[in-house]
């Protein structure tokens, strides 16, 4: 017993130090890569759904460190038992080692958009611990009989300085992996405000005068939708485009290679998919960026390719029509939104964004990859997920004042909120009050057809409850329609439709 | 040092996770909207990973797959009305919402909470009573309306009177997992979560006094 217990805790230690410099060295070159992490996130994602489901009843908020806690645990078990081993059989503690680092490099290369260094940190981490724990089970334990392996004593001074010097070590480790890590977020902070974004070739048309205040979305209120699982950090100075698939020459871009170009300056909206009648996911940004259809032109594209797929640093993939890349309209790659580099949010350092179509058809963020191929050889992640292949945007209008179940005092009110019909342009938008005749709305001056165009009207309420409505008419006729559609698979339809009360 | 590197890596794996859930996988080939789980936000999922578990026996009564669109995790990202249509433990109410064309408001008002009476909460209602009543669009709009209060009430803050958007108040009594509305309807699933709304699904309906 007197042996066991210290060489348990060696094991324990050693596993400990080695899972600190792991951290520390993927902390230093690539975080996803982390051992922990890495396991943490294969277990997540090798777990049945009824699985989750019943961890995040049973725990709430508390899964996430409970799973993270059980993984440490489950480790310091089997590093204890590897300690206990290594006593009679030094083997035993290599062997533990290598297990160990192999499943860890394992579960870190089975993460989306891992590459094979990915393993590394796993693998060195496992290296080291293997390594203490040997040099440890070494210096403080003896064998008290030459000739009888299984009879050994413990030195305690030379047990106690051993476990401080790794416990020290791992400390510094763990530490270390925590201040690179924060410099490293830091370094990319600074390297991001560091950018000086060219003036733009063809600037943004002048906002027409009367665009009302709310008409541009700041870069913070921005609806973010996307399914990374940490914001990708993307080095600009390393960050390289590559074009290839179904093209006469592939092109490698750098981000200097993309600044050096004449950059289009555009006021455009962008909207997501999933966006509810009346929802929230919607915005307008002026948009800095490399028109993107002179790039496909240059790398030869293949007539028979029609569809682009756009892949992000975290393995998104996004695809979107080359006839509707190439009509004209302003897609491009984006580095600039709002008169400053993109947010990390956003896509940083470059984004993709297509006019007129929902975001998770046309707009890949973190963007490192373009693909030419056709639609009936790729299906993107969406699609996969059974959302339309191609997703043009759908007329829609929302009433933003007054708010739903709003108590108006008396007296004249204003009902006042968006449209939007990107590329084909508002027309008309018209708001109905009960079951009364629909009257047309003012339209505010907009800049391109591009954008939403914000629309008002006063209206004095009789005292009692009332319905609002509105719907939009776009600049080719078409009327939006009254029918309901969900988000699914292509994008929700009906006219917004509120409920206030007037005294 | 190393507490602070653990709180990093414990807090990074907290992130992961609950993103997770977003985007996972169902290999929908195009079926039915059930098995498509949506583009979501790290906006509209925040509120879920913030507040606490829901509770309650009547939670049991909830899909839990996760590709569900009536499943906790699922609700979690939409808006309360798109929320409770997937749910079927509440399709009486959601046709009642229908009815008095209020799905767009309750979708779209910023912070709601919601007290949800369940299917067998309308079943208390004698048939020629409940077709009344839904046939009245005025009476239904203010019994509705009775159900919901302006803001997100979580557990501790539900005990007490609150106003609701009809503009009379309700009371609710009770502590912990325990709460009765207007002293006669129980909550059997409290605090789930949706994108806009915190929601209370009771076992009696609510009537204006």
């Amino acid at each position: 017993m007197r042996r066991i217990i210290p060489a348990a805790l060696l094991g324990v230690l050693s596993a400990a130090g080695g899972v600190a410099v792991g951290e520390l060295l993927a902390a230093a070159t690539r975080p996803p890569a982390g051992p922990l992490v890495a396991v943490g996130g294969a277990i997540i994602d090798a777990t049945p759904t009824p699985v989750k489901e019943f961890a995040v009843r049973q725990l709430g908020t508390y899964d996430k460190p409970v799973l993270l806690g059980s993984i440490a645990l489950v480790l310091a078990l089997f590093a204890a038992g590897l300690g206990v081993l290594t006593l009679r059989r030094r083997g035993a503690g290599v062997a533990g080692a290598v297990l160990l680092g192999v499943a860890g490099a394992a579960a870190a290369v089975s993460r989306p958009s891992a590459g094979w260094f990915d393993a590394v940190p796993s693998l060195v981490a496992a290296a080291v611990a293997g390594a203490v724990l040997i040099a440890a089970t070494t210096r403080s334990v003896q064998v008290a009989q030459e000739g009888k392996p299984f009879l050994v004593r413990v030195d305690r001074r030379a047990f106690l300085k051993t476990a401080a010097v790794i416990a020290g070590g791992t400390v510094a480790a763990g530490g270390a992996a925590g201040i690179v890590e924060r410099a490293r977020g830091g370094a990319l902070t600074e390297s991001r405000a560091a950018i000086r974004l060219p003036a733009p070739a063809d600037p943004a048309a002048p906002r027409p005068t009367g665009v009302g205040a709310g008409f541009m979305t700041r870069n913070a209120d921005f609806y973010r939708v996307d399914t990374a699982l940490t914001v990708p950090r993307i080095d600009p100075a390393s960050w390289r485009l590559r074009l290839h698939g179904m093209v006469g020459r592939e092109l490698s871009l750098s981000f200097t290679d993309l600044l050096d170009r004449p950059l289009i300056e555009r006021d455009i909206t962008l909207n997501c998919v999933s966006n509810e009648v009346g929802g929230p996911y919607i915005g307008t940004a002026r948009w800095l960026g490399v028109p993107l259809a002179p790039l496909l032109r240059e790398a030869g594209l293949d007539p028979t390719a029609d569809q682009l797929v756009a892949r992000s640093a975290e393995g998104m993939t996004i695809g979107t029509p080359v006839a509707t890349l190439l009509d004209g309209r302003d897609a491009m790659l984006c580095v600039g939104m709002n008169g400053e580099p993109l947010p990390l949010d956003h896509g940083f350092p470059v984004r993709m964004l297509t006019p007129g179509l929902y975001g998770y058809a046309g707009s890949c963020k973190w963007l490192t990859e373009l693909e030419l191929t056709t639609f009936a050889d790729f299906d993107a992640y969406w699609v996969r997920r059974g959302w339309a292949a191609q997703a043009p945007v759908k007329t829609a209008s929302r009433i933003e004042r007054p708010l739903p179940f709003a108590q108006l005092k008396p007296g004249p009110a204003t009902v006042a909120g968006v449209a939007w019909a990107q590329g084909r342009g508002i027309k008309a938008v018209e708001v109905r009050v009960d079951d009364g005749p629909w009257r047309p709305a003012e339209l505010l001056p907009v800049p391109s057809a591009d954008t939403w165009v914000q629309w008002r009207l006063t209206w004095t309420p009789e005292p009692g409850p009332h319905t609002l409505a509105v719907r939009a008419t776009d600049q080719t006729g078409a009327r939006q329609t009254e029918a309901r559609a969900t988000p699914f698979p292509s994008g929700a339809t009906g006219w917004h439709t509120i409920s206030v009360t007037a005294s | 040092m190393r507490i602070t590197k653990l709180t990093a890596l414990a807090a990074a794996g907290l992130f992961t996770l609950s993103i997770a859930a977003c985007g996972s996988d169902s290999d929908a080939g195009g079926g039915t909207e059930a098995a498509a789980p949506a583009p979501t936000t790290m906006a509209s999922s925040a509120p879920a990973m913030m507040a606490g578990a829901n509770f309650g026996p009547g939670c049991s009564a909830v899909p839990t797959d996760e590709s569900n669109p009536g499943s906790f995790a699922s609700m979690a990202k939409v808006p309360v009305a798109t929320a409770a249509s997937g749910n079927p433990v509440l399709s009486t109410l959601v046709a009642a919402v229908k009815q008095a064309g209020l799905v767009d408001s309750l979708n779209t008002a910023p912070d709601l909470t919601v007290f949800a009476p369940a299917n067998s909460a309308f079943d208390k209602i004698p048939a020629a009573d409940l077709k009344k009543v839904l046939a009245d669009k005025k009476t239904l709009t203010s019994i509705l309306t009775y159900h919901v209060v302006a803001g997100k009430l979580t557990p501790e803050q539900l005990a007490g009177t609150h106003k609701t958007l009809e503009g009379e108040s309700l009371s609710v009594e009770g502590s912990g997992e325990d709460f009765k509305v207007d002293g006669q309807s129980a909550v059997v699933c409290g605090n789930v979560q949706t994108a806009n709304a915190n929601v209370y699904i009771i076992d009696t309906v609510l009537m204006p006094k």
